[in-house]
């Protein structure tokens, strides 16, 4: 059947091409982070460094290009968006729940209504969401006058907690929603008969029974938060989170610092990754053993015995892990032997790049002046203003940028 | 402690449709009942309006002579027992057992030793710390029960509670319940189509048919004095004659059954009183299957027919003989199955009789659906 | 309403009215429509609205459409333009996700072994753990013009000089499929799970071809995940600011980054407003057009 083994080959090939242009870029940005020269790149190689993940360095046009741990912007970043996201957590999920619960209890023609409209935020754009609560509360903070609520209304922080919770409030509700519709309502009327308040149903039954929807909808809650830009970036105002300061530094000055932080967070969902599998499997193998132990004490007959004494079996991905271990080693090798690594090599490339130094001072000078004696109009709709937004593209000039 | 329960023309509607329709019982204090009807016919309506979950549309429900109306189902001196068990999943069972107690604000320990003795009640020592998934059908519906009878309720309501389980097990539990009835002392209200368990358990049956409670009575009332032609069908098997009445005289009436008289006492009402038949009336006969007989000899009783025998069919202690009569009307004979029946052989035709006593008539009506 | 109290207890059911009117109104509706009043209002310093000049005008929506008093064009080309190109660019990054993940969801839906299926759908999961920031920015690193691709294929000989990329769009289109995958796969994956495998089969037996089964069988039955994704990609593609302002080059611009602009550079809030509510309004009348054509309901189009 030959063309159902063109069909296998075809079908082979076009998942491998799939995952490679899925987890390509993000292999090759890891790798970029290793490289010492500025821009992050894999040919030319400069040298093996950790430095981008550590101090960084001072680029010859005295901008500063931070490594990980040195860069302050990016801690602070870091801790809003921790902040933000537990406020978002603490907001979403007891709304998805009350949504939920409510929701099971309207009759029919009020609940497309209220499931409607209670999905509606997903399907706005992210920007609108976060304009629209930057504008509402602006008014509002003009009318409040002095006092608190004029400081929470132009509080970056508070004003992207409420945007975001906006949205992220309908995932906690459809999770929650999911969850109920297996719920027997009949637990609830049992504990009603024998006694129950309604307040106690509602904790002893109905909430241990939502826990896992609770867990989820937080982990997804706080994913979601820590993760957002589009909303993010409008309401924040003056503070910054990590997806700011990262587009902030995107925009501004490429290094493979942003690389840096990218392989970090790689490194860190794939360990959550294995995790997960991890304890999946160790959960399911535990249902399993359970049941067969039910099932022989059902029989309770000799012929299903298990033999106690089973052989151990190697993973299969135990040979992948091998591999590239194997192959880190052998690179590892390679780099030490071609003098790629260490600060020797640094030095070198340093060297190389300062003689290039001079001749490229001269050239923003050039550039600079140039730039002011056109001069920008304050007007709109010109082609020649995108460019001011987004960076003086001069400034990249030979260090990884495009003319115009 | 236990109450009484009395249902004073209590009507549940849904709409234009009516649950239950004016349904007056009194229910004595300690008294095993049961609620006896085929699906539909509003049984589980009538539980839960005693149990609070549904408030009667007209008429009142009361407990101990009080009137239940308003008050919730966990402010009721009852507890009910679900048609699906509803045992708390995440929960053990002592904790399932435990959790009226723990609603009420009993100590850890107190909930603990009470739990202990009803686990003790129900025989299921030492099951307490296992996890409800763990137990068969019949383990859970005696954790239901100890569950039910931790805060002593006045009143316990089953709501068809065995009829998940296998026979064995049906007919084990029966039992049992009943047993723990006895011992605890409590008002049990069951509900069941199984006219089986209603007769081997209760001390008075209420037979309802389509939100009408037809006939109230001891089993051995309802079974051999059925008020309506519905209970005289659903309770045990039955055959029915319709014809038009002949004569009356003495609590006999003599009906004429396609051309054939027969003669049948005339039953009673569902207060007491004998139905007041008179000539002409469209009436039914009811004949038991073992109450047939075969018409041998002179001193036959009054009442005989003949018919064609169809098949024989062997029930373990009994044998059913299913006949067509001549006017082309099934009808099923019940004997013993230690009875000789070599000379019944299937498409001959025999001569069946019954006498008037154990026959009984009654004013035409609706007949229980196979 | 006293049935609803009487059900939950007071405390619970207050809880709840609370949180459910905070969310739907506070944070759904009226911001909403504070914006859309706000777009009506002309651009004026705090201290001034509220007062007499404040009147409700059109000019924002006017200026989308003809450009601002002093231009000499008849209408705002750029403005529109913009719109245009985000809307048509929308369109077609959401055609060919489409067509570039059907195969893949399938295969995972049908094809795969129940291992491949889990181990495929968590490698899938695993990049849109990592900030879209992060990946459009590593499909700048591969497309810049000092980036990987470009030094690659100028080692290689293959090119002369570096290719610009960025500018030729080939970057944003790349840097947009790749972001939201994820949201076409699974929807499509969701349906085609449903669908009956012996369909297929029985398909085959009556002798038609792949290519006839699919238009035929699959993609009917498929119609609602078709759908969801359509709109999720559609939606967030328009309404895009990340990858855009990553992968930007002068000859492109969106529609989000228009909507800044008006916001942070302009300090324009009324205008940007309008224009937002230009692009709520296309992605509200998008959603509900993916709705008709398929005929799913809304519930089915949300994950």
């Amino acid at each position: 059947m030959t063309s159902n083994r063109t069909f296998q080959i075809f079908l082979g090939l076009y998942i491998s091409i799939f995952f490679l242009y899925l987890f390509g870029p993000l292999i090759i940005m890891s790798v970029t982070a290793f490289n010492s020269a500025e821009f992050p790149s894999i040919t030319p190689w400069e040298c093996f460094s950790f430095r981008w993940f550590n101090e960084g360095k001072i680029a010859y046009d005295g901008q500063r290009l931070a490594g990980l741990a040195a860069d302050r912007d990016l801690h602070v970043g870091l801790i809003t968006s921790l902040f933000i996201a537990l406020g978002v957590v603490t907001l979403s999920v007891p709304i998805g729940m009350s949504a939920a619960i409510v929701l099971t209890q309207v009759h029919s023609k009020l609940r497309t209504l209220f499931y409607s409209m209670s999905i509606m935020p997903v399907l706005f754009p992210g920007v609108v969401i976060g304009i629209s609560t930057v504008v509402l509360w602006d008014r509002i903070a003009t009318i409040g006058g002095e006092g608190i609520i004029s400081e929470l209304g132009r509080n970056g922080i508070f004003l992207t907690i409420l945007g975001q919770t906006c949205f992220i409030s309908t995932y906690c509700f459809l999770i929650f929603v999911a969850r109920l519709q297996r719920f027997d309502t009949t637990q609830e009327e049992a504990a009603l008969d024998l006694g129950a308040s309604q307040t106690q149903v509602f904790m002893k039954i109905l909430i241990p029974y939502l826990m896992p929807a609770i867990g989820s909808s937080a982990v997804i809650a706080f994913l979601a938060s820590f993760e957002n830009y589009n909303t993010t970036v409008f309401s924040i105002l003056s503070e910054q989170t990590l997806t700011t300061v990262i587009a902030t530094k995107v925009r501004l000055g490429i290094s493979p610092a942003i690389s840096a932080l990218a392989f970090v967070i790689i490194c860190m969902t794939l360990i959550a990754a294995v995790l997960y599998e991890f304890f999946r499997r160790r959960q399911e193998k535990k249902k399993a053993v359970e049941s067969a132990a039910k099932m022989y004490k059902e029989i309770s007959s000799d012929r299903l015995k298990e033999d106690s004494k089973k052989a151990f079996t190697l993973p299969k991905s135990i040979f992948v892990i091998l591999f590239i271990f194997l192959m880190a080693i052998l690179g590892w090798q390679q780099i030490i032997k071609n003098n790629l690594y260490g600060g020797e090599c640094i030095a070198k490339a340093e060297d190389a790049k300062k003689s290039n130094f001079a001749d490229q001072l001269k050239l923003l000078q050039n550039n600079a002046d140039t730039l002011e004696s056109e001069g920008g109009d304050g007007g709109t709709g010109s082609t020649n203003e995108y460019n001011d937004i987004f960076g003086d593209p001069n400034l990249f000039k030979n260090f990884g940028g495009f003319d115009n | 402690m236990s109450a009484d329960v009395e249902l004073q023309g209590v009507s549940i509607a849904f709409g234009d449709f009516y649950a239950a329709k004016n349904v007056n019982v009194k229910i004595e204090a300690g008294e095993f009942f049961s609620f006896l009807g085929p699906s539909g016919c509003g049984k589980t309506t009538l539980l839960r309006a005693v149990s609070g979950f549904l408030e009667p549309s007209e008429g009142k429900v009361l407990i101990g002579g009080q009137n239940m109306s308003g008050i919730g189902p966990n402010k009721r001196p009852t507890s009910l027992i679900f048609q699906n068990l509803a045992l708390f999943p995440l929960m053990s069972v002592a904790d399932n057992i435990a959790f009226s107690l723990e609603v009420r604000g009993v100590s850890k320990q107190a909930r603990r030793k009470r739990a202990d003795e009803l686990l003790d009640l129900v025989a299921l020592n030492g099951q307490g710390d296992k996890k409800v998934h763990e137990l068969s059908g019949g383990q859970k519906q005696r954790v239901a029960i100890a569950r039910a009878l931790a805060v002593e309720p006045e009143v316990l309501l089953l709501d068809e509670p065995l009829s998940a389980l296998d026979l064995k097990l049906r007919q084990k539990m029966r039992t049992e319940l009943r047993a723990i009835q006895q011992r605890v002392g409590i008002t049990f209200i069951y509900i069941t189509h199984d006219q089986g368990e209603a007769l081997t358990m209760s001390d008075r049956v209420g037979v309802m048919n389509d939100g009408q409670l037809e006939q109230v009575g001891s089993c051995y009332e309802v079974y051999q004095a059925p008020s309506t032609p519905f209970v005289a069908t659903f309770v045990g098997e039955n055959n029915a004659f319709s014809g038009k009445v002949e004569k009356v005289s003495k609590g006999i009436a003599q009906v004429n059954v396609d051309g054939t008289s027969f003669s049948g006492s005339i039953g009673k009402t569902t207060v007491g009183d004998p139905h007041p038949v008179g000539v002409g009336d469209d009436v039914m006969i009811f004949v038991r299957p073992e109450s047939l007989s075969l018409a041998k000899g002179t001193k036959a009783p009054k009442n005989k027919f003949s018919a064609d025998i169809e098949t024989i069919e062997f029930e373990g202690n009994l044998k059913n003989i299913y006949l067509k009569s001549s006017k082309n009307k099934s009808i099923r004979f019940s004997v013993p199955s230690v009875f000789d029946t070599s000379e019944l052989i299937p498409g001959s035709t025999i001569e069946l009789s019954f006498s008037a006593e154990s026959a009984i008539v009654l004013p035409s009506g609706p007949l229980a659906l196979d | 309403m006293s049935g609803f109290f009487k059900k939950n207890g007071s405390i619970i059911s207050t809880f709840f009215l609370i949180a459910i009117t905070f969310w739907l109104i506070f944070l759904i509706l009226i911001p909403q429509l504070y914006m859309l009043d706000l777009s009506f209002r002309p651009n004026l310093p705090p201290l001034l609205r509220g007062g007499p000049d404040d009147v409700y005008t059109l000019t924002h929506y006017k200026h989308f459409v003809f450009g601002s008093e002093t231009s000499k064009d008849a209408y705002n080309y750029v403005d529109i333009g913009v719109f245009v190109d985000t809307i048509g660019t929308a369109i077609l990054v959401t055609i060919i996700n489409l067509c570039f993940c059907y195969p893949i969801a399938f295969y995972i839906a049908k094809l795969a072994t129940p291992n491949a299926t889990r181990l495929l759908i968590l490698a899938l999961i695993i990049p849109f753990w990592i900030n879209e920031l992060l990946r459009s920015f590593a499909i700048r690193i591969l497309f810049a013009g000092e980036g990987v691709i470009n030094n690659l294929l100028l080692e290689m000989g293959l090119l002369d000089a570096a290719v610009n990329f960025i500018a030729l769009d080939v970057a944003l289109y790349t840097g947009l499929t790749y972001a939201y995958i994820l949201l076409m796969i699974f929807p499509l994956y969701n349906a085609l799970e449903t669908l009956d495998t012996n369909q297929l089969e029985a398909a085959k037996d009556l002798g038609s071809s792949t290519l006839r089964t699919h238009w035929r069988i699959v993609i009917p039955h498929a119609k609602a995940g078709i759908a969801s994704g359509s709109t999720m990609v559609f939606m967030l593609t328009a309404g895009a600011l990340a990858t855009p302002v990553v992968l930007s080059s002068p000859n492109t611009f969106w529609f989000t980054q228009l909507i800044y602009q008006w916001f942070n550079m302009n300090d324009n809030w009324s205008r940007g407003s309008a224009y937002s509510i230009i692009l709520l309004v296309v992605s509200v009348a998008f959603v509900l057009l993916m709705m008709r054509i398929f005929r799913v309901t809304i519930g089915e189009v949300v994950r």
